[in-house]
């Protein structure tokens, strides 16, 4: 039975996209560095109280960025006492306040209702279309929809909550008690929210089987328009969406003149091939030397000096030899103290350039990896001995 | 197996070719007509074919586009000689570098 069959019988509405267009938008909604619609997504929120069978929220509160609202929603869990102990959140608890006004009392907030207006909803349209689909279908619709967009954005999730819990204990290695505390604590407010645009993975699943127009359309509604969210009996917290995103080619974080991702009220994180860097990291290499990149005791920081520094530069200012050498490139290797090394196949390309003289390039290659051919053909994906191009540029 | 660049590409009988990239709708062709196998990052240069044919691509870099060439075609590129591909179907691979905890997509 084709996927297509499965899926006929199983969708809700005949209106189903191809779930190649539905990714792609769910893609973009994911990574939407644009203002929030605050009417739509307001819409959506309404929409999904009244599919929970609730009145919609007497307000709505716009917060800048996942920061401010994990920090409301952990002064409304009744943790303001807790985050003042850091001593490193006492500007954050006081904007909160001010923030949530009347509502900071959570007598007057109510309680969470993310149970009821996504957790419920939700799990029923999953096991339906999960039984729907059965044991093979199931797993083959999540490939074809989902799978494709959940390891880009859930890095990108992972790494926003910890950089909100990294701001109630800045220092990892100096983090006392109280700011270890303070900061497991926003990041299970994090974990209170609705995702919003980063619900993307799920919604392309959803939409792609139909089951978007039904209980979930508010939900999706505010994914389409806003990001994170804290919903509440009287009161919903939203999130504006980023104003920066930039990612490299494989989706991580990636940008060397300014945050990779920033939100309008500063909030930010430096990566660099989504490893996380400080914000002044990239700027600070100006007079790097292959001496201070040996000497650099941090792994991921020392991968993006010999990254901006450049492989051959490197090799050629350390004195290195090749560790193999044929008629596809030559194996070259970089030990580091303290990680694995740095294996690199140098190639050349086929065609010459127009002064005659032929472009060599670096590209890294695993560790274990014996010879260059080895290396050429792990780059293409392919075995050692099923790499033979009979005609190469 | 041909290379040109960052991209390799394979020939695969007709029948080894994957519902699932046979399901996918082609992917557009660019302003003069072409299908682009892989645009570069830094350049804008291109890895393109102007023959007839289908280009079939799922939203992921790192999974392999699928190519139908009824008619055969020849492949282009502005830094690379070009290469004359036979009728068929093909793999098409692009390049990709070992990152400590994860893998990256090459665009020269």
């Amino acid at each position: 039975m084709t996927t297509e069959t499965v899926q006929s019988e199983t969708v809700r509405s005949e209106t189903a996209r191809p779930a190649h267009f539905v990714v792609g938008d769910w893609q973009s909604a994911a990574f939407a560095a644009v203002p929030a619609d605050r009417s739509r997504a307001e819409a959506g929120i309404a929409a999904a109280y009244a599919a929970a069978g609730l009145p919609a929220p007497e307000r709505v509160l716009w917060v800048p960025s996942p920061l401010r609202g994990a920090v409301a929603a952990a002064v409304l869990a009744g943790h303001e006492k807790a985050l003042r102990a850091a001593g490193t959140m006492d500007d954050r608890v006081d904007e909160a306040l001010a923030d949530l006004g009347e509502h900071a009392d959570s007598a007057r907030a109510g309680a969470s209702v993310r149970d009821d207006v996504r957790t419920r909803p939700w799990e029923t349209e999953r096991a339906a279309a999960a039984s729907g689909l059965g044991a093979r279908g199931w797993p083959r619709a999540w490939a074809d929809s989902g799978g494709l967009l959940w390891d880009q954005v859930q890095s990108l999730v992972t790494r926003v909550r910890n950089a909100v819990g990294a701001v109630a204990a800045p220092d990892p290695d100096a983090a006392i008690g109280a700011q270890d505390q303070a900061a497991a604590l926003l990041r299970a407010a994090t974990l209170d929210a609705v995702m919003g645009q980063h619900d993307a993975p799920w919604l392309a699943l959803f939409e792609s089987l139909g089951r978007l127009d039904g209980p979930l359309s508010g939900l999706a509604e505010v994914a389409r328009n806003a990001s994170w969210w804290w919903p509440y009996e009287r009161l919903a917290i939203c999130c504006e969406r980023p104003t920066e995103l930039y990612r490299d080619e494989p989706g991580r974080l990636h940008r060397g003149d300014g945050p990779a991702l920033a939100y309008p009220d500063g909030f930010a994180l430096h990566a660099w091939r989504g490893m996380p860097i400080p914000p002044d990291f990239v700027a600070s290499l100006t007079d790097l030397t292959a001496d201070r990149i040996l000497h650099e005791d941090n792994a991921e920081l020392r991968r993006v000096m010999l990254e901006i520094f450049g492989y051959d530069r490197y090799l050629a200012d350390t004195g290195a030899k090749p560790v193999h050498q044929d008629e596809t490139g030559v194996l070259w290797s970089i030990d580091l103290p303290d990680d694995e090394p740095v294996v690199m196949v140098e190639v050349v390309n086929s065609t010459p350039e127009p002064d005659g003289t032929y472009r060599t390039y670096y590209l890294r290659v695993p560790p274990a990896t014996r010879t260059a051919r080895e290396g050429v053909a792990w780059t293409f994906g392919v075995a050692e001995a099923d790499y033979h191009p009979e005609k190469q540029t | 197996m041909y290379r040109q660049g960052d991209i390799l590409i394979l020939p695969v009988a007709e029948a080894d070719v994957p519902p699932s990239a046979r399901a996918l709708p082609p992917a557009p062709r660019d302003g003069r007509g072409r299908m682009v196998l892989a645009l570069g990052e830094a350049t804008g240069h291109a890895h393109a074919l102007a023959a007839p044919g289908t280009l079939l691509r799922t939203s992921d870099p790192r999974t392999p586009d699928h190519l139908h060439l009824p008619s055969g075609g020849r492949l282009v590129h502005e830094e690379h000689a070009a290469i004359s591909l036979p009728k068929g179907w093909y793999r098409v691979i692009r390049q990709r570098e070992y990152v400590p905890g994860s893998v990256r997509v090459v665009a020269d």
